[in-house]
């Protein structure tokens, strides 16, 4: 037995501890510990329910967006506000159509693609192109310089690294022009919202500000930059690394159960709605349960919160109160994580046939395999297209390829896709309405109600819910469910390991010293 | 390379683009159109890159996300061609002990320390890397740093965790090392904002590396060159304001023209920052283009500012509108006041109110 632990994993948002047990050169047992805590949900208590959403943005810097939407929505749905206004809607569209646009190049080229790309051999690359040969340049400049780097002490010479140098050298290039497309997506994000990240123009109730034609017209162009950029260098480079590596489908699966609140309104601003609906999956079958944020339960026995503040409870009725922090597991030695072991608490969802509350895979995948059951037409077309890239002519490969690694890294770019097909009606739906003197935008919440809303609407990563409840001005109880309670879940009090930890298991690792194919797995998530 | 050759000496930038970078810089840093040489001398012989650590404790990664915004320079020409980056978690290839390895090779070589993210004073165990807890991470590196700048407003003050009750004891990294650190003396440049700036961020590396000492501070740790003026008082809504042209609820006529954000709870007369100069996203926009300022670059403005919605009192509105300013915020008015009055201070220390000197205390440190 080998024990791996990696601290801190890197690429990600936050602070991430993986610990594996490797055995002849397979995962066999694997422990997340987030190794970070702030304690949003105490602080938010006893706040005016309208500023509830600058809070909750802080919550992750890398999708703020969506962590302001869902907050604005569980609020004004306390306040009274059961819609809001479709100037206010599609505004708020456009919002996340800019967060999922950035968030997705971010991921596929900044945090990813070191785990695939090779950039010292990118200098063994034979080229006659001035600007790959500038880039060339610049890497040596790096690496002979002899002041640590990016790129100091990776293992790159590890024989996952298999891309050949010509491919490494394009893809490096198209990581630098990944830093640019992203920017672009987050400059509309500003005009519209003032800055990226921590967004102003939310409002419970709607936004602030209605955009102006110019604005509008500022988005249209950046937005056209990203959709450029995702469908003529992501999408391939999706197919060139899906093709270059495909025992990426071969490890990773999971816990098989698949989770999504929907996200991208439609006009009737119900979840059934969007163009990614809501629903679960269990146990791979694939037909699709109707699923509500409401039922969302969890559990702290393995987290550092006393073992009744969780077992099952509700969103609304558990809390981070109850902290019960014992120690982290043991970096050096062969002792494994035992009691204890992660700050986060671990989601779970009732399987509608067993009863039982299950561990639930939340994210892209989740969210495209829920869509692609019931047939939605524009998932089923890229599906099928990379389906097909990965099989031989006329003979596609079967969709259980997804059910993996690579399906994670595909269902990203998939819906990167499809958020780039609509980022432009949302605008132009905006002018018409604009054009026809609709420039409502906003709905006064009753800020002194007593009540209580929730909100499922999932971020870039996957599931992310909040829940808010308001009395005499002020939030009595604010809760959220964000994607990493769901994938980083640690195990629940009945000893079922999370999605990232399931899917870590039969994870192959060839050297325990470089250990590669965790990272990978563990990416493959967007932690 | 000297900026009299005709090439620039940051490659990929054309020497035009690159006169024009040092000029804005100098302009930010306060060196005037004949520091454009000093900087460009400075950027073009610094043979030997500054090497930089970014590292990331209680924070939302929400800085080096505003870091990928930049846009003069770009994080591709500051990352691989102005400093060399040994460190950050969210970029970096290696992981977890190889990472470490970086860690400790960049402070042997000698490096800038930039930290995102505060300290949990209270409680320790809610954060840790690689085993071990960020303040002994603090303690023992700080001495070891050429220059330590805090990057946004976790790392400056504590920001939202701080938020009361403030659940781990977040405290900004200055004030960790003065208090449970035992450092009184200890010098940390704060960059504020939530997220910090980019630009704040290249201004304050350059400045340090053009004088070789640390800048000029106000009494919370924060550039003077950067932080000296009102949001209020370089607005574009300002004229509203003078005209008695307010926005009184959200999506309203006024809203649609864009008039001033002060009685929907615009922090923007007691906010010190440079928003309306360099704004965001490669100057693409701030946030009162959007909507009302929250005060973000001001030390503990959750707790200070709060509800976040109720207008700023004792602010005298132009008569035009006969409005009391009392009348709509009494809630706020003492802590309000005392904010300002120690920003009134601050000014004094720094000699920017009186004549004389700054401070021992707040006056620039010597380069480490």
């Amino acid at each position: 037995m080998t024990k791996v632990v990696i601290d801190p994993i890197t690429r990600i948002e936050g602070h991430l501890r993986i610990t594996c047990e490797v055995q002849n050169g397979k995962v066999v047992d694997a422990w997340n510990t987030t190794t970070l805590f702030r304690g949003f949900e105490i602080f938010m208590e006893g706040i005016d329910p309208r500023d509830t959403w600058h809070y909750a943005q802080r919550i992750c810097g890398v999708c703020p967006n969506p962590h302001a939407l869902n907050s604005a929505i569980a609020a004004e749905r306390a306040m009274g506000v059961g819609s809001v206004p479709d100037n206010a809607r599609l505004t708020r569209e456009m919002l996340q159509a800019c967060q999922l646009g950035y968030d997705s190049i971010l991921w596929f080229y900044i945090l990813n693609a070191f785990d695939y790309v090779n950039v010292p051999d990118v200098l063994n690359a034979k080229t006659t192109d001035p600007q790959l040969m500038a880039i060339q340049d610049q890497v040596k400049a790096i690496a002979t310089s002899g002041q640590v780097n990016l790129f100091s002490n990776h293992y790159w010479d590890h024989p996952g690294y298999k891309l050949p140098p010509e491919i490494n050298l394009t893809l490096t290039a198209h990581y630098l022009q990944a830093i640019e497309a992203q920017a672009a997506a987050n400059q509309a994000a500003a005009v519209l919202a003032g800055k990226f990240p921590m967004i102003m123009t939310m409002a419970a109730g709607g936004v602030v500000q209605l955009p102006n034609l110019s604005d509008v017209n500022y988005y249209l162009d950046r937005m056209g930059i990203v959709k450029e950029f995702t469908e003529q260098v992501m999408w391939p480079d999706l197919l060139a690394v899906a093709g270059a590596f495909p025992e990426l489908g071969t490890f990773g699966q999971g816990v098989g159960n698949y989770l999504t609140w929907g996200l991208m309104d439609a006009k009737s601003q119900k979840p059934e709605d969007r163009v990614f609906p809501p629903g679960g999956i269990f146990n791979g079958q694939l037909s699709v349960k109707p699923v509500d944020p409401a039922d969302a339960r969890l559990y702290t026995h393995y987290s550092y919160y006393d073992d009744a503040m969780g077992q099952g409870k509700k969103p609304f009725d558990v809390g981070q109160k109850e902290i019960q922090f014992t120690q982290y597991p043991p970096i050096e030695g062969d002792a494994l994580p035992s009691g204890k072991y992660d700050w986060t608490r671990a989601a779970r969802y009732p399987d509608p046939t067993s009863g039982k509350d299950v561990p639930m895979e939340v994210g892209p995948l989740s969210e495209v395999l829920v869509a692609y059951v019931q047939k939605q037409p524009e998932v089923v077309k890229y599906v099928d297209e990379v389906l097909a890239a990965l099989g031989t002519p006329g003979k596609p490969a079967p969709a259980t390829v997804l059910l993996s690694n690579l399906g994670r890294v595909a269902a990203r770019v998939i819906k990167a896709r499809i958020n780039m097909d609509h980022a432009a009606g949302w605008a132009n739906d905006l002018l018409a309405n604009i054009k026809a003197g609709d420039t409502e935008c906003f709905t006064p919440p009753d800020v002194n109600r007593t009540g209580e809303g929730i909100s499922g609407y999932d971020a870039p990563r996957g599931a992310l819910s909040h829940y808010c409840r308001i009395s005499g001005g002020k939030t009595t109880k604010y809760a959220a469910v964000p994607a990493s309670n769901w994938n980083l879940a640690p195990r629940d009090d009945s000893g079922q390991r999370g999605p990232v930890e399931a899917a870590l298991v039969g994870t192959p690792v060839v050297d325990p010293a470089k250990p590669l194919e965790i990272l990978r797995t563990v990416h493959t998530f967007d932690p | 390379m000297t900026v009299t050759e005709r090439s620039s000496p940051v490659r990929g930038l054309s020497r035009r683009d690159f006169l024009k970078y040092c000029s804005a810089i100098a302009a930010a840093i306060g060196a005037g159109p004949l520091g454009v040489g000093k900087v460009a001398e400075a950027i073009a012989q610094a043979v030997e890159k500054p090497i930089v650590v970014w590292s990331d404790f209680q924070e939302c990664l929400g800085c080096t996300v505003a870091l990928l915004q930049a846009t003069a320079p770009t994080p591709a020409q500051l990352i691989l061609q102005q400093i060399s980056l040994a460190y950050s978690e969210a970029a970096m290839a290696p992981a977890g002990f190889d990472a470490e390895k970086s860690f400790d090779q960049a402070f042997q070589q000698g490096t800038y320390w930039v930290i995102e993210g505060s300290i949990p004073q209270k409680m320790p165990s809610s954060m840790y890397v690689g085993g071990k807890y960020a303040g002994d991470i603090v303690k023992e590196f700080y001495p070891k740093a050429k220059g330590v700048i805090a990057i946004g407003s976790c790392a400056c003050f504590g920001n939202v965790q701080a938020r009361e009750p403030n659940p781990t004891g977040a405290m900004g990294i200055r004030a960790w090392l003065r208090g449970p650190g035992g450092m009184p003396d200890a010098q940390v440049v704060n960059v504020a904002r939530c997220p910090g700036h980019p630009d704040d961020l290249v201004a304050t590396l350059v400045y340090i590396l053009v004088n070789g000492k640390l800048p000029e501070l106000d009494s919370q740790g924060r550039p003077v060159f950067l932080y000296g003026q009102t949001i209020h008082d370089t607005c574009e809504r300002r004229a509203h304001f003078e005209a008695g042209e307010f926005v009184e609820q959200f999506g309203d006529a006024g809203s649609l023209n864009r008039w001033c954000l002060y009685k929907v709870g615009c922090k923007g007369p007691v906010t010190y920052a440079p928003c309306a100069i360099n704004r965001w996203n490669g100057r693409t926009s701030w946030c009162i283009h959007s909507g009302p300022c929250t005060g973000c670059s001001e030390d503990n403005f959750w707790n200070k500012f709060s509800p976040l919605r109720s207008p700023v009192p004792n602010i005298p509105i132009p008569a035009i509108q006969g409005v009391s300013a009392e009348t709509i915020g009494v809630g706020l008015a003492a802590v309000t006041a005392a904010g300002l009055v120690v920003h009134l201070v601050g000014q004094v220390a720094t000699g920017r109110l009186f004549k004389g000197g700054p401070s021992s205390d707040e006056k620039g440190g010597e380069q480490r």
